[in-house]
């Protein structure tokens, strides 16, 4: 597969503090990455300065091969953040049609993408009072409505059922076979095991692993085990 | 907002009236000098202050709410990303902010339509005027909130610095009264003395200029400290970049002379046949005053004599020597109350504050003979024994139901 997004070396502080310690990784086309580690590894800083949100001390980032200076990040990548309860006056519908209007998507696209997230019970219902699980289905639909080459989505599964869970995944697999590529911090293993290509391993800000399972296991010196067994070897 | 605006709106319109009435000889009670009674100072002046008070209690937290909402719900990091530069975006949000600022103005012109309805009086040029302050005060609150709620981390301490601000030119107001030099130079630009200058229907282009310069400052700051991906270091040197540019502008800004009296009374100027004399001095005059800041003649002298010399003199320099005559140990000094006046190397004292005797001081130190003067005043005032009727079915029933519907429509 070709390489879409190059990070090399990218370090972060908080003041003095470092977040992130030469991280470097590279995302292919079409594919679906996962971003794993325990709390407070630095994923979703991680994200906040892959996407141009949050300075960095020092690194590169290359797009297709090409350098892709912060304030250009939003021409190849979108993210969208975790806990976020944004534009509460707003309904379901106005957003999408928003995104919808704004990135010049076709209707079926949008109709489609209501219909696996099981949007159009929403429709009416204003984002502020939404519950969690159809937040972050909104919020998807919203993530998948942006035309950007690379989405990154922070804990897309928290607050999904299992049913739920299973449909979006789907849809995921989706959006990679029709050429997008994606990148999904999460913190449940099993979720990640069913869903990512590959998968970066985080921890105190350093990237410990990057692979397919095969790759990981061989890694963390694991004969058989499933990514729960990897992680903790690794981390 | 909109309902509380009205409701003061109505408020200060209801006193208004019944005030003018009573002035204009209304409940036979004895009247006032004709000419004293301008629809200005009695009607649309007290009326509009209601906005006044808006735009320092009410209208600053819709605009710390339109930033600080969206960094507190996470949308911040949405809109970061959407298409468009942050320019852009705070732009089309200063223009949503002062849209809703001219809404709010709804009960504001429908209490001019009712004065007008009493048979009232209204001159356009001067209620242009005031309405013209009131949209640049609304402007500077929300320039000036949208750069706290940018800066601070949440809205409660950008709403804090907010307050801070408005109370800190109020006190600045209060010191620089009479004080003369830089600080009353600087106190002629906080909010409240900007708007008294379109409420005394003058057009100062360096006030107008002034103000627009702090409010797009406030919008460029708020760009500055939201601007993805830059570090605390960057902004602090951003910051103190654009305060060295609005600085060298605003100063700039104030050396604009350009002005125009607007009242229907011409009250901000001399008399015409006296400008035209004033036109011809080209000597500096140099005045200084020994008048306390608290001193009454002191205030008229400013109000009636000083500020409209300082539109037709360019070169004048007034310095008040005097200070506060209300301390325990104070005294008066020997020259107390004295006026000097100084021209060409000539020096002549009055005490008097009445504008003819001043001119006639500056024409016999410029050695101009003054033609005798008439009284050139043509304004006839505007009595009007009216009453304020419909006013409390309109601002205190139709349109807190008519928010309220608007409000429930856009809901539903």
């Amino acid at each position: 597969m070709d390489q879409l997004i190059a990070v090399e070396n990218l370090t972060k502080t908080f003041g003095k503090r470092p977040v992130l310690s030469d991280v470097s990784f590279v995302v292919n086309e079409s594919e679906v990455l996962g971003l794993i580690g325990p709390n407070g590894a630095g994923k979703t800083t991680l994200f906040e300065c892959l996407s141009g949100l949050l300075p960095t001390v020092s690194g590169r980032v290359t797009y297709r091969k090409q350098p892709l200076v912060q304030s250009q990040r939003n021409k190849a990548l979108f993210y969208f953040p975790d806990g976020i309860s944004p534009w509460s006056e707003q309904t379901v519908n106005q957003m999408l049609q928003f995104f919808q209007q704004l990135y010049s998507r076709t209707r079926e696209r949008l109709d489609e993408l209501m219909a696996v997230l099981r949007l159009d019970e929403l429709l009416r219902a204003r984002l502020g009072t939404l519950s969690k699980g159809e937040r972050k289905r909104v919020m998807l639909g919203l993530g998948l409505l942006t035309p950007q080459p690379l989405l990154l989505l922070d804990e897309p599964f928290d607050g999904l059922d299992l049913r739920q869970t299973r449909d979006v995944m789907s849809l995921l697999r989706k959006e990679t076979s029709s050429g997008r590529t994606l990148m999904l911090s999460i913190h449940q293993l099993v979720d990640a095991e069913r869903v990512c290509d590959r998968v970066v391993l985080l921890n105190n800000g350093k990237t410990v692993a990057e692979g397919d399972f095969a790759m990981l296991r061989a890694h963390a010196n694991l004969k058989d085990g499933g990514l729960e067994e990897i992680f903790l070897a690794l981390t | 907002m909109l309902i509380f605006v009205g409701l003061l709106v109505g408020q200060g319109f209801t006193t208004a009236v019944r005030l003018y009435a009573e002035m204009s000889g209304g409940g036979n009670g004895p009247a006032a000098l004709p000419q004293g009674l301008t629809p200005l100072d009695g009607i649309l002046v007290p009326t509009w202050g209601a906005y006044d008070l808006a735009a320092t209690l009410l209208f600053p937290f819709v605009a710390i709410r339109l930033i600080a909402a969206e960094k507190e719900s996470g949308a911040l990091k949405l809109l970061l990303q959407l298409p468009g530069s942050l320019l852009t975006k705070l732009g089309a949000k200063g223009v949503a902010l002062i849209f809703a600022w001219i809404v709010s103005w709804i009960p504001g012109i429908a209490a001019i339509l009712l004065w007008k309805s009493y048979g009232g009086h209204v001159y356009c040029p001067e209620t242009i005027n005031l309405l013209f302050g009131h949209l640049l005060r609304g402007l500077l609150a929300a320039g000036f909130a949208v750069a706290a709620a940018a800066i601070a981390e949440t809205a409660a301490s950008a709403a804090i610095v907010t307050l801070g601000f408005t109370v800190g030119t109020w006190a600045l107001d209060f010191v620089a009264a009479g004080r003369g030099g830089l600080i009353q130079q600087l106190a002629t630009y906080t909010p409240t003395a900007a708007l008294r200058t379109f409420e005394h229907g003058l057009l100062r282009l360096n006030i107008v200029a002034v103000i627009l310069l702090v409010s797009v400052a406030g919008f460029v700051l708020a760009a500055i400290w939201i601007h993805p991906g830059r570090t605390r270091r960057q902004q602090t040197v951003w910051t103190t970049l654009l305060m060295a540019v609005l600085l060298t502008l605003s100063v700039g800004a104030t050396k604009l002379r350009a002005s125009w009296d607007e009242s229907e009374n011409h009250r901000n100027s001399f008399a015409s046949a006296d400008e035209q004399l004033l036109k011809t001095i080209n000597s500096p005059l140099k005045i200084t005053v020994y008048l306390s800041p608290e001193d009454p003649r002191l205030t008229d002298y400013e109000q009636n004599v000083l500020q409209k010399l300082r539109r037709m003199m360019p070169d004048l320099h007034v310095e008040y020597v005097a200070g506060s005559q209300t301390g325990l140990f104070e005294n008066a000094s020997d020259h107390y109350g004295e006026i000097w006046y100084e021209m060409n190397g000539q020096e002549s004292m009055e005490r008097s504050t009445i504008e003819e005797v001043v001119l006639d001081q500056i024409y016999s130190l410029s050695n101009i003979n003054a033609t005798a003067r008439q009284d050139q005043s043509d304004f006839p005032g505007y009595p009007l024994n009216a009453q304020p009727k419909y006013v409390a079915l309109l601002f205190y029933l139709v349109w807190p139901v008519f928010v309220a519907l608007i409000w429930w429509f856009v809901r539903h």
